[in-house]
Parts: C-alpha cells; sequence; structure tokens
C-alpha cells in the first residue's frame, strides 16, 4: 500500500461520464463512494431514519434523494465537479476538496488556476458553483466607527484597485513528514501557489470603516456550508491582528489572474493575507468582524493553527492551554524543475530552478547542493515582483560521473533562518513544516 | 439533485499514478522522489492490514470497517481517516473534538469503542513491533 494508491483506488477516471439522472454513476465516479449492491441493500436495510438516527439530524436535501444513496447526495456541493479544470493535481480528500500540486507543475512564475491547489474547509457555496454575486454584500463592523455594508461595485469603484502577485499556502503544507503523523489533510510540498490577485486594501477599507483604538484583531467570516450539512454551523472564522491587517499587501479580492474569482478559490470575494497561513485568507467573504480582543471564532482555538508555546517532543500530546497560534510562516523553497527523478548526462551541466518565499517577505539569498547537504553553491535569485510574492532562483549543477544525485534546496530569510534539511519542531497538528526540498537526478 | 447535473467527476491525477507506481522505494530510478523516504514511516506500510473492502471505501476488511465508514463518511470523505497514521492518545482526541467541535452526533460507548479500536488498530503511528 502507498499512500498515494489509497487516495483513489486504482481506478482511472479519466474516461468516466457520469450521467445526471443516474445517482449510481454518480457512485462510480466518487473514488470513496464505490456502489454495489450489497452497500445499497446495507443502507437499505439501515433506512433513512436509521441514518438520520446515527448522523443527528444532518440530512440535507433528503428529499431528493433516491432511496439508499445518502452519501452521494451529501457529495453534491464539494465541488468535485469543477475539477476537471485543475491540471495532473492530486487529491488528498474529495469531501471536503482538498487537492496539491506536484512540485514540477508549479513552475509558473503566476500559478495559474488550473495548478492553484485548493484547500477547503467546507463545502462550496451554492452561490460560488452558480458564479452569482447577485446582492453580495460585505459587511465591516465590530470596533469602528462607521460600520460598513459594501456592494461588490462599492469596493470596485470606492477605493484603489490594486494588482499583486502573493503566495497562498496552506498552514498544513509538509504535515506528511512528521513521524509520529499529525492529524488532517497529508500535503506533502504542494499546498501553495503565487496567482495575481485583484482587489482593494483590506487596510483601506479597514480606514473608511474608522478603526476605534479597541481594535486589535479582525475576524473573518464567509458563506460556505459546513460538511454536516448543518447550515448554521460556522465553518471557519480566523483572523488576523490588525498590525498585519494594514499591511499594504493585504487584500480583499475578487479576481485572481485577471478572470473573476473561481468557485473554488471564493467566489465573489475572498481576503488574501499573504505570510500568513493561508486559512487566514477567508474565501466566499461576506464580514469582517472588527475585534477588541484575539479573535475566537471557528479553528481559532484548541490545536488548529496553534503551535506548542515551547518545544516538544515528537507525539507529545500537548494541552490546549499550551499552544499559541502560528501567524508568520517560515522561509521555503521549491525545485520546480526538472522533475524530480530527471535523467541527465555525466558532466553536463542542468538547469535547476524553482520558487523561494517566506512569511516575512523576501528571501535573501537561496542555495543547492548535490552532495546532500555537504557543500552548498549560491544560486541566482530574481527580486520578487512585489512583496510577498515568490522569487525565482536558478543555478546549475553537473553531476561528475555516472549516479545517483540529489538536488538540495535551501532557502535564507532576511533574518538568517534557513529552511532545515529535516522536519522541524513537531507539533500535534504538523503546521509548519519548511524542510528542504530535494529532487533526485539520474546520471548517465 | 441541483449540482449533480455537473457532477463529472474529481480528475484524477496523472501524478497519483506516477506515485504509485514507486513500490520499489530502496530501488530508485527514473521518476523517483526522494521526499518519499522522509515520509512518516507509517504512512509507506501497510502493517500488515487486511485487504481494502470496496463496499466501505477501500478500509481494511476487518471488525469495526462498516461502523467506521458509516459514520466518518457521513461527513467528510474515507480518504481523510485513509491517510492518517495517528497515536492511540491523538485518535481518541479526534472522537472528542470530532463530537464537541465538528458536531459529530454523539455515540453509544460500545460504538465508539468499536470503531476507535479499529482506528487505532490500522490508522495508528504507534510501534507496536
Amino acid at each position: 500500500m502507498t499512500i498515494r494508491a489509497n487516495r483513489n483506488n486504482g481506478q482511472d477516471p479519466a474516461h468516466a461520464r457520469t450521467d445526471p439522472t443516474d445517482p449510481a454513476s454518480i457512485d462510480r465516479e466518487l473514488p470513496d463512494r464505490i456502489p454495489d449492491p450489497d452497500r445499497r441493500s446495507v443502507l437499505k436495510g439501515a433506512g433513512l431514519a436509521a441514518m438520520g438516527a446515527a448522523l443527528g439530524t444532518a440530512i440535507p436535501f433528503h428529499r431528493n434523494l433516491p432511496a439508499g444513496v445518502i452519501p452521494v447526495a451529501l457529495a453534491q456541493d464539494t465541488g468535485a465537479a469543477l475539477m476537471k479544470d485543475k491540471d495532473g493535481l492530486t487529491l488528498l480528500n474529495e469531501r471536503p476538496l482538498n487537492v496539491e500540486t506536484p512540485a514540477h507543475l508549479l513552475n509558473d512564475d503566476i500559478t495559474p488556476y488550473s495548478r492553484m491547489f485548493i484547500r477547503s474547509n467546507g463545502l462550496i457555496p451554492q452561490s460560488a458553483l452558480d458564479m452569482d454575486a447577485t446582492g453580495w454584500t460585505l459587511d465591516v463592523d465590530g470596533e469602528v466607527d462607521n460600520p460598513l455594508s459594501l456592494s461588490l461595485d462599492d469596493l470596485k469603484n470606492g477605493f484603489e484597485t490594486v494588482t499583486l502577485a502573493l503566495v497562498l499556502e496552506c498552514g498544513g503544507n509538509g504535515r506528511a513528514f512528521f513521524d509520529p503523523g499529525a492529524s488532517g489533510n497529508q500535503w506533502t510540498v504542494g499546498a501553495v501557489g503565487c496567482p495575481e490577485w485583484t482587489g482593494v486594501r483590506l487596510g483601506d477599507v479597514l480606514e473608511k470603516a474608522g478603526l476605534k483604538s479597541s481594535a486589535v484583531y479582525t475576524g473573518h467570516y464567509g458563506n460556505d456550508v459546513d460538511i454536516s450539512g448543518d447550515p448554521d454551523k460556522v465553518v471557519i472564522s480566523r483572523g488576523v491582528p490588525i498590525d498585519k491587517a494594514m499591511e499594504p499587501e493585504c487584500l480583499i479580492a475578487w479576481s485572481m489572474d485577471g478572470e473573476e474569482l473561481p468557485a473554488l478559490h471564493g467566489f465573489p470575494l475572498r481576503l488574501v493575507i499573504p505570510g500568513y497561513p493561508g486559512s487566514a485568507s477567508q474565501k466566499f467573504l461576506t464580514r469582517i468582524w472588527v475585534r477588541d480582543k484575539v479573535h475566537d471564532g471557528a479553528k481559532m482555538g484548541g490545536h488548529s493553527y496553534r503551535l506548542p508555546r515551547n518545544p516538544v517532543a515528537p507525539g507529545t500530546e500537548v494541552p490546549e492551554e499550551d499552544m499559541e497560534i502560528l501567524t508568520i510562516m517560515p522561509v521555503k523553497s521549491l525545485i520546480t524543475e526538472p522533475e524530480t527523478g530527471a535523467e541527465v548526462s555525466a558532466g553536463q551541466p542542468v538547469a535547476i530552478s524553482g520558487h523561494a518565499w517566506a512569511g516575512n517577505g523576501d528571501v535573501q539569498s537561496m542555495h543547492v547542493s548535490l552532495d546532500f547537504g555537504q557543500t552548498w553553491q549560491e544560486a541566482e535569485l530574481d527580486a520578487p515582483p512585489n512583496k510577498y510574492a515568490w522569487q525565482r532562483w536558478r543555478a546549475e549543477v553537473t553531476p561528475p560521473e555516472a549516479g545517483y544525485y540529489e538536488v538540495w534546496a535551501r532557502a535564507t530569510d532576511r533574518n538568517g533562518m534557513m529552511q532545515p534539511p529535516v522536519t522541524p519542531g513537531w507539533n500535534p497538528r504538523g503546521y509548519g513544516n519548511n524542510m528542504m526540498h530535494r529532487i533526485a537526478l539520474f546520471a548517465s | 439533485m441541483r449540482a449533480a447535473a455537473c457532477l463529472v467527476l474529481p480528475v484524477i491525477f496523472a501524478s497519483v499514478t506516477a506515485v504509485a507506481a514507486q513500490e520499489e522505494p530502496n530501488r530508485p530510478s527514473s521518476g523517483y522522489d526522494p521526499m518519499r523516504r522522509s515520509l512518516s514511516p507509517s504512512l509507506k506500510e501497510d502493517g500488515g492490514a487486511p485487504p481494502g473492502n470496496p463496499d466501505y471505501g477501500g478500509l481494511p476488511d476487518a471488525a469495526g470497517a462498516e461502523e467506521t465508514y458509516y459514520l466518518c463518511s457521513a461527513c467528510h470523505s474515507i480518504t481523510m481517516v485513509t491517510q492518517q497514521r495517528l497515536s492511540d492518545d491523538r485518535w481518541d482526541y479526534l472522537w472528542d473534538w470530532m463530537v464537541e467541535k465538528q458536531g459529530m452526533p454523539q455515540q453509544d460507548a460500545e460504538t465508539r469503542e468499536t470503531i476507535l479500536d479499529y482506528l487505532k488498530t490500522y490508522f495508528s503511528s504507534e510501534d507496536r513491533g
């Protein structure tokens, strides 16, 4: 068994099509929901009432269901249908939809839609699936002098529009490398991307609302739907300190890569808070609640997006009161060309390239090693187009003779902090893993 | 079902196949990914688990698979479970987290024990050697 193998049960869906009138055909297309007569009989035997009892009352849309296909109906709002426009990505979890990008597909300086990872906490709201923003408003309230209720036009016309390339990275990117395992989606290296976002500065909007001196934190809300189907449950509501929110690179965005914000990435409006874990960048944004204390919304507490205050031995159960919020993401880099496992010629230079980024801003330097970290050479590092964009780096390495080689890549941030060769501090939920990326070269 | 009309399929992914094909990490060849060596060791082996049961999303076919499948997949994909390799304590914690924070209906003691035993057996990071 490999971890990847059980993600798709070995199915090849590339040619599959779903007949919308036949629920069983939907079952066949969803890897977790393989239908067969036996399972149906189990469900039929259990019955809707029994399932309802086991699940509480959270069986939405049940009137629409043919008998015996409850899990299919529950799948309808995951956004999985939209995956057809994603190119070569790896499905970690379909409900909620979580998908990462292999490193070599992240070579573009500006990540295109087709290669942008997806991290969903809940289901994709119907307004996004329909791409219908009729009547959409963004409310800004709480510790402000003038609470705002802004339409999309208000935002587009009332503030300066800016376009920036900004890295978004899931706080749990790299979780799969922690041992013992940390719970959650087992992201390897590809829960990161750097699209170009267009919108207005969050700080400009907060300024217009007039921050009171009591304002210390933001609290973000969207209209996504909890995977339990409970329409009243807040899926996720995180926030950032006001000082972070006022940085000019924090955006309220309605466009990604020059297009309307896609359904999977937060249509019609989202935050982009670069340098912080992606969860701060609320999708489907409806409200910013300015708080007079650290925001206490869903997934702000417990172990979610938090690290132990003091370093702990791997596998330690850490009391919740000893956890603190993960804020600035660590320095990191990827090798995006060539693809790992490339066959190259001994004695010939091999062009290596990738991106580097840091949660606190620009990367200071970039190094690569061809001998398992024993010697390092400095790579050429481009300046970013703007702060919090990732930076292109390039190097040439020459395998001296035939054999197996690894390229290791190491970025250093402006404070001299650099990527470690192994996982940094273990934590219960597996955040902040910035270990070096490595690829293999076979020289002959 | 309104969205069913556009439910084509979750595209699955050349890279999955490519990684799955690397069944011999000790003898790397073209296409090998050295990051695999760094995966949590328990993620790379199946620990002698029984074969997956397609009725239950490919969960190892053993006592508790049915209960685990129906309780967990009611809200999220069963891949959310099969990705995990966790300590016993962490599974206990997650159960309570599911109930307290994620709205999972409380189960009777017997069901809880059946499912947690199953999870701790087949999706564990504990060194039981």
